[in-house]
């Protein structure tokens, strides 16, 4: 144990005073969360408020109709209306990012109107997305006309609006602030924890073993009383050390990330940071710490294996793939925890994550996550041993 | 003392490296060293002497327990390597030429962790390195890191690192490989103070001139097998050439009986 811990303690002061790991371990997961929600946050914000504060450049054909809607478009300051066009210019506009929109009143609209039918209104715009804030805007105006005609109609005809409202739904969202939020950034946070867990034992792993062995100093340990399970444990210590602290750093960073926010309201704002109270925060790191474990067994496995670091780096790059892909699909809509979704390393991780984190994790589930972990690791670490233990992978050279 | 019977080492051969070899149809196997027997003993100086590639290197990890013997025997101060691996390297130190430092740490530091690691007392430790570090003028650089010193002095930090211990069996792998001139004389002024002290000492070396320097017995090894074996008076004795270059390279060419 001795033994172990010297070792530990000197890979440990070594790996702190390498830069790479420094970076991959302390810099990356404190700065990125910051960086990434205050960039985000800046650069939406700002698209928002332009979206909402631009004058609409709307097309109008009237055919000589519906003109109470043409008065409504020219009264609103917000509005740049352009007249006098065809359908196609107006189409082509629209097309060309000239127009927010192009509005055209069927020829019959106002007999339409007054015969208590239907009139035909067509609305052209360009958008590749769900959410446009510019065609909801349009849009807005549009179903305020539509109000203003639908009234008119009730009044003439005596009628109570509130008569075709056959059915009074009345919605009532009964899950809290905090598990809304979890369910949005819920999936997101476990797939960055797991990946800073992967990254932040990385460079370690590749250094204390094919760095080690590159440099020729792996052989001089060798010759040391010390056992290689020993030598291996007191590398493997370190290489998970690294990960949790690289993700408990993460968590420091998306700390900071959070309360720089200025934008967020303040009741959003403390149910965010609820996610990150004492208890939630230990939960997730008893789970990484397994996973770790387990990532630390293969790239030291892996990086024994290699001839040198840069041989190392390239063989545990594609790694990186195999991780992401389990901690994605953590993040799909309808994915949950589940006796058998708990048996699956990483994505384990990733969905017990999200429900920590909206506070219903079930205490079964949980277990069998950590039973698979554990295990997971503890193969991780014999087939590491193994690996360690074979002269051939040990010594073979560049 | 170091005692070596019969001593195998094969290495089973990938197919790139039988490719590498030849024609990919040749041995799966190779043997490094074949069958090899010899005695390095206390207060005297054995010198292992072949050509690049001839297993002086494998028959050093064999003895230092780097690699397991694949047939034979390796004792080591009464220890065996295969057994007693631990007590053979609380009792080894271990040298190449190649051998690089933890550039990170300083020589205070990586002096430390090896002495830690032999299970050194603190006030044995503090003894001997300010003996070591006074012998070899290492106190002006003693709180640097590794990675900003010169050759010379990295060379240094190995010696220490290597001797804290006080081991009694030491082997040096090629240890004045690619070193500068006053660097391999200093590696050579270490090994013959082992001998006075009374240490076993087994290096290995292609250079004659270090042979005929330092050697008390020597064996020549070719292609895993040993061509000769025996003092260095007696290898003087039997010699059939004019110079000891001349005769190393008769007896590598001469053919097996």
């Amino acid at each position: 144990m001795k033994t172990t811990f010297t070792i530990f303690k000197k890979e440990l002061i070594d790996s702190i005073r390498d830069r790479r790991t420094l970076m991959a371990m302390v810099v990356i997961p404190l700065v990125m969360f910051p960086l990434l929600i205050s960039i985000s946050s800046r650069v939406i914000m700002s698209h928002v408020k332009k979206a909402k504060e631009k004058t609409l450049e709307i097309g109008l054909l009237t055919n000589d109709n519906a003109l109470d809607l043409r008065e409504m478009l020219k009264g609103n300051d917000a509005v740049r209306l352009i007249e006098y066009i065809t359908i196609e210019e107006g189409r082509s506009l629209v097309e060309q990012d000239s127009l927010d929109a192009f509005i055209v009143i069927d020829k019959g609209f106002d007999r339409d109107v007054a015969e208590q039918k239907q009139g035909k209104i067509s609305m052209y715009y360009k958008s590749a997305e769900d959410r446009d804030i510019e065609r909801d805007r349009v849009e807005e105006i549009l179903e305020d006309y539509e109000e203003k005609l639908r009234s008119a109609r009730f009044e003439s005809l005596g009628l109570d609006e509130a008569i075709i409202q056959t059915v009074n739904l009345s919605k009532h969202n009964l899950a809290s602030i905090k598990e809304r939020v979890a369910g949005v950034i819920g999936g997101f946070l476990p797939y960055l924890f797991i990946i800073f867990c992967f990254t932040g034992s990385m460079y370690p792993a590749i250094d204390l073993a094919a760095g080690e062995k590159e440099r020729g100093t792996l052989e001089t340990l060798l010759t040391s009383p010390a056992g290689k399970f020993q030598i291996l444990m007191g590398k493997f210590g370190v290489v998970v050390l690294t990960g949790i602290l690289s993700a408990a750093i993460s968590i420091v960073g998306l700390y900071i990330g959070i309360i720089q926010m200025k934008e967020i309201p303040a009741e959003l704002l403390n149910s965010i940071l609820g996610i990150l109270e004492a208890e939630s925060i230990v939960l997730l790191l008893t789970l990484l710490l397994p996973l770790t474990a387990f990532f630390a067994g293969i790239l030291l496995s892996v990086s024994i294996l290699a001839k040198s670091f840069k041989e190392a780096q390239s063989m545990l790059t594609p790694l990186m793939i195999v991780v992401i892909v389990p901690a994605f699909i953590g993040l799909m809509p309808g994915m949950e925890l589940t006796p058998k979704t708990a048996l699956i390393p990483i994505l384990n991780v990733s969905l017990a994550t999200k429900s920590i984190i909206a506070g219903n994790i079930n205490g079964a589930l949980l277990a069998e996550a950590y039973v698979s972990l554990f295990a997971i690791a503890g193969l991780s670490l014999y087939s590491c041993s193994r690996v360690f233990g074979n002269e051939k992978s040990v010594f073979r050279e560049a | 003392m170091i005692v070596v019977e019969d001593l195998w080492k094969t290495f089973k051969l990938s197919r790139q490296q039988k490719r590498e070899r030849g024609d990919g149809r040749g041995p799966s196997v190779i043997h490094a060293v074949a069958g090899i027997s010899f005695t390095c003993q206390p207060g005297r100086i054995f010198s292992l002497l072949g050509p690049n590639g001839a297993g002086k290197t494998t028959a050093l990890r064999l003895i230092a327990t780097l690699l397991k013997p694949t047939k034979g025997s390796i004792t080591v101060a009464g220890y065996d390597v295969r057994t007693q691996s631990q007590e053979v390297r609380r009792r080894l130190g271990f040298l190449t030429g190649t051998t690089k430092l933890y550039e990170r740490l300083t020589p205070n530091e990586l002096v430390r962790y090896y002495a830690n690691l032999h299970g050194m007392e603190r006030g044995a430790f503090d003894k001997r390195k300010e003996e070591l570090f006074s012998i070899l003028d290492m106190h002006d650089f003693a709180n640097r890191r590794i990675g900003k010193l010169s050759s010379g002095m990295r060379q240094k930090v190995s010696i220490v690192r290597t001797m804290i211990h006080d081991p009694d069996i030491l082997v040096f792998d090629e240890p004045t490989v690619g070193l500068d001139v006053i660097t391999s004389k200093n590696i050579i002024e270490l090994i013959r103070s082992c001998k006075e002290a009374g240490k076993t000492v087994i290096f290995s070396t292609h250079i004659m001139g270090e042979v005929s320097l330092l050697s008390d017995d020597l064996a020549i090894i070719y292609n895993g097998e040993l061509r000769f074996k025996g003092t260095h008076e007696e290898f003087k004795q039997q010699m059939q050439t004019r110079s000891l270059e001349a005769e190393f390279i008769r007896l590598l060419e001469e053919p097996r009986k």
